[in-house]
């Protein structure tokens, strides 16, 4: 099989399997989730067939010719593609199986497999886009997937409610991203990647800021970036297991994926605005972290904090480097250190999604944490693989996200120190907020009858945490080693800035010197001892602290609520009074009015005697005869 | 004999046509009315066999030929109109052939 065509398969079996499932499956939700999971092991195997095979092609085709503007549907697959590709691929294959015991009960689980194998179509659909349309089509493609799958327990407001909210702010960043297709194409003449890769970014200094900026609103959107972050949490209405791929460790993550193919396009300004908007999220996003007391809330604005942390490595650029051969070299090391965070960041969270859901699942729906408790020694499995998730967030040594954030440490080191500040605070952060998590769900008493009942899930719950917890666990050798699975993914991960000498020394003191402050003050705040059901250990003992936090969180849902009440909501009502004034008032019953009397005045032509209507045939002939001598 | 200009030939044409207008416009009897219509295409005809003659070509009585068989068949149709709507009303006055008005 050609690698064209198997790229092909792999894109549209899960649309195959969707449309299979929503036809002659919706009623059989063991099929569906049989059918569902055996597309996703054939993605998966696909994607490492692709990815390790060494084939890295482009291919396209056209699809739609409208005068001069050709529409084309093609592959770009590189190693940042293909890196991507086998990201989607395990996590996605990981998260089917543990749907397959989570939504075992669920009555609808038909709906629900139709709705992961759509997802996954989408998602493949991004990650082999050769052009900035076929990406838009597939970038809300699964958007749509997400509000379906978020809104899977539709019968709960709460979740409808979530659902609409994610589609609407998603629209909000779309918009922006469609303008800057729509400029890109408009002054680039092209779309397609390679072609703007071989321009380069060079144009006019106005449009050359602007379209990246407007390309990086759909990134703000999907990626839960400030100020369009608010979807993300109310998003953890849907189940857990699509928290764990849609909205940790995939879709959000595509925001990332596509500043990196577009990188070809930035200029340092765009640059420094991206940054600072990534670093401002992350920050931001790790304090809101503080106040949740939903175990799934946590993990979001974990999700949004390390999303940031990945749009800041990208926004910290390039740096300069000597080659071998003693040349000056400018490396891409933003598009190296977000991607390799991307792939550590999605094994790790989605390891923790997973987890929280076999803990959810142990508990009993139960999600608030502080009902939790004492978990450690009832549910042993899930806890001996959240901790390695745990500890490769809060970047332990060895373990996954220590390398990953250490290259984005090193990266933001190099180029810029006010940066470099904001994140290393922020993995303080972190570590604090990550392990109060642990702490609060695994230690001291239960707290709940239904912690105390706490029971593992099963195999199809444990398996997808083995796997997850190997890859949290030595996902971060992939940077160290660029050339491993045979330099298959050489092409992004060679870009990992690497500090040298002294530098060295200052991150590797910097990052044993986070992991020690957050480990100091969380044990000492979190202490086992000190939580209890009734609440937030901050809470009480320095509740205006708590509140400044709360208040923080709610900022951007009260500035948007009184947006869309006072101001939008007005505007609305003015154009209603607009238009069934002036267009359905005036305009409409006017014109209709006006023909009328036309057609009343008509009619009193119409007598019924022939007598008149010769009259009027005379007068007629004499307009005529008058009109033809040139006399009218 | 005296030879008649193609003014005369005109005037009389003009004349004929004018009373058949004039019928058409006064009259209240739809037969008088068809009757005067044909007096309107006789006029027409006349003119047209003297523009023909005085010309020294055959159009205008190539024209005649025509208008002659459409009339004939203008007739056939026409009368039988009117005697069909007479068996089923017992009137030909134009005054009470108004029903699509109401």
């Amino acid at each position: 099989m050609s690698p064209v065509s198997l790229a092909l398969l792999v894109l549209l079996l899960p649309l195959a399997a969707a449309g299979f499932i929503a036809c002659f499956l919706r009623r059989r939700g063991g099929a569906a989730s049989f059918l569902s999971i055996a597309v996703a092991a054939v993605i998966a195997v696909g994607a490492f067939a692709l990815a390790l095979g060494g084939n890295r092609f482009e291919a396209a085709t056209e699809w739609l010719r409208l005068g001069d503007f050709a529409f084309s549907l093609g592959f770009k697959f590189d190693d940042l593609a293909a890196l991507m590709l086998v990201i989607v691929g395990i996590v996605g294959l990981c998260v089917h199986v543990f749907s397959a015991g989570y939504m075992h009960d669920d009555a609808s689980r038909g709906r629900y497999f139709a709705g992961l194998s759509i997802f996954m179509f989408s998602m493949i659909g991004i990650v082999l886009a050769d052009n900035l349309f076929m990406m838009f089509i597939f970038w809300e493609l699964v958007g749509f997937s997400s509000w379906l799958l978020i809104n899977h327990w539709f019968g709960k407001p709460a979740a409808a409610a979530a659902s609409k909210k994610a589609f609407i702010t998603n629209r909000v960043g779309d918009f922006g991203f469609l303008l800057g297709i729509v400029m890109c194409y408009w002054l680039r003449g092209t779309v397609n990647l390679s072609e703007l890769g071989a321009q380069g970014a060079a144009g006019h200094a106005l449009f050359s800021r602007a379209i990246p900026l407007l390309l990086f609103c759909g990134a703000v959107g999907k990626s839960a970036q400030i100020p369009l972050h608010v979807w993300l949490p109310d998003a953890m209405e849907g189940p857990t297991p699509v928290s764990a791929l849609i909205h940790a460790a995939t879709m959000v993550a595509a925001g990332i994926y596509m500043l990196c193919r577009i990188e070809v396009l930035m200029v340092p300004d765009a640059l420094t605005v991206i940054l600072w908007v990534g670093a401002a999220t992350a920050l931001y996003a790790a304090l809101c972290a503080f106040t949740q007391r939903d175990i799934k809330k946590v993990l979001a604005y974990s999700t949004i904090s390390q999303l940031g942390y990945m749009v800041a490595a990208f926004g910290l650029g390039s740096v300069r480097g000597i080659d071998e051969r003693g040349e000056v070299v400018v490396v891409a090391a933003g598009v190296g250190a977000a991607m390799f965070h991307l792939t550590t960041h999605a094994f790790f969270k989605a390891l923790l999604f997973l987890g929280s859901g076999s803990v959810i699942h142990g508990c009993h729906g139960e999600q608030d944490v502080f009902r939790m408790g004492g978990l450690a020694s009832r549910m042993k499995f899930t806890f001996a693989t959240f901790t390695i998730g745990v500890g490769a967030i809060i970047g332990l040594p060895l373990l996954a996200g220590f390398y990953s954030k250490d290259a984005i440490l090193a990266l933001a080191y190099a180029n810029n120190r006010g940066a470099f500040a904001v994140l290393a605070l922020t993995a303080v952060l972190t570590g604090i907020y990550m392990l109060r998590l642990w702490l609060v769900t695994f230690f001291g008493a239960p707290r709940s009858e239904a912690a105390g009942a706490a029971h593992e899930g099963g195999f199809a719950l444990g398996a997808p945490l083995a796997v997850l917890a190997v890859l949290a666990a030595v996902g971060g050798y992939f940077g160290l080693h660029p050339g491993a699975f045979s330099g298959a993914f050489a092409g992004v991960f060679s870009l990992v800035h690497e500090a040298a000498g002294a530098a060295a020394t200052v991150i590797l003191a910097t990052s044993i010197g986070i992991l020690l402050a957050a480990a100091g003050i969380a044990f000492a705040v979190y202490r086992p001892a000190k939580v209890s059901a009734a609440g937030d250990a901050v809470e009480a003992s320095a509740p205006g602290l708590f509140a400044a936090l709360v208040a923080l969180k709610e900022s951007f849902d009260r500035v948007y609520d009184y947006y869309i009440r006072k101001i939008q909501q007005r505007l609305a009502m003015l154009l209603n009074f607009i238009d069934i004034i002036g267009l359905a008032g005036l305009l409409i019953r006017g014109g209709a009015g006006l023909v009328g009397m036309v057609g009343l005045g008509a009619r009193a032509l119409h007598v019924g005697k022939l007598s008149s209507y010769v009259y009027w045939f005379l007068a007629g002939v004499v307009v005529l005869w008058l009109f033809a001598s040139g006399v009218l | 004999m005296i030879s008649a200009s193609l003014n005369a030939y005109i005037a009389v044409s003009a004349l004929l046509f004018a009373i058949g207008f004039l019928g058409v416009l006064v009259r209240r009897n739809t037969l008088v009315i068809f009757m005067c219509l044909e007096l309107m295409l006789i006029a027409s005809t006349l003119a047209l066999v003297a523009f023909s003659r005085f010309n020294g070509t055959m159009d205008g009585n190539t024209f005649v030929f025509f208008i002659l068989t459409v009339a004939a068949a203008e007739v056939a149709v026409g009368l039988a109109i009117i005697v069909a709507y007479f068996r089923k009303k017992q009137t030909v006055q134009v005054d009470h052939i108004n029903e699509l008005k109401n």
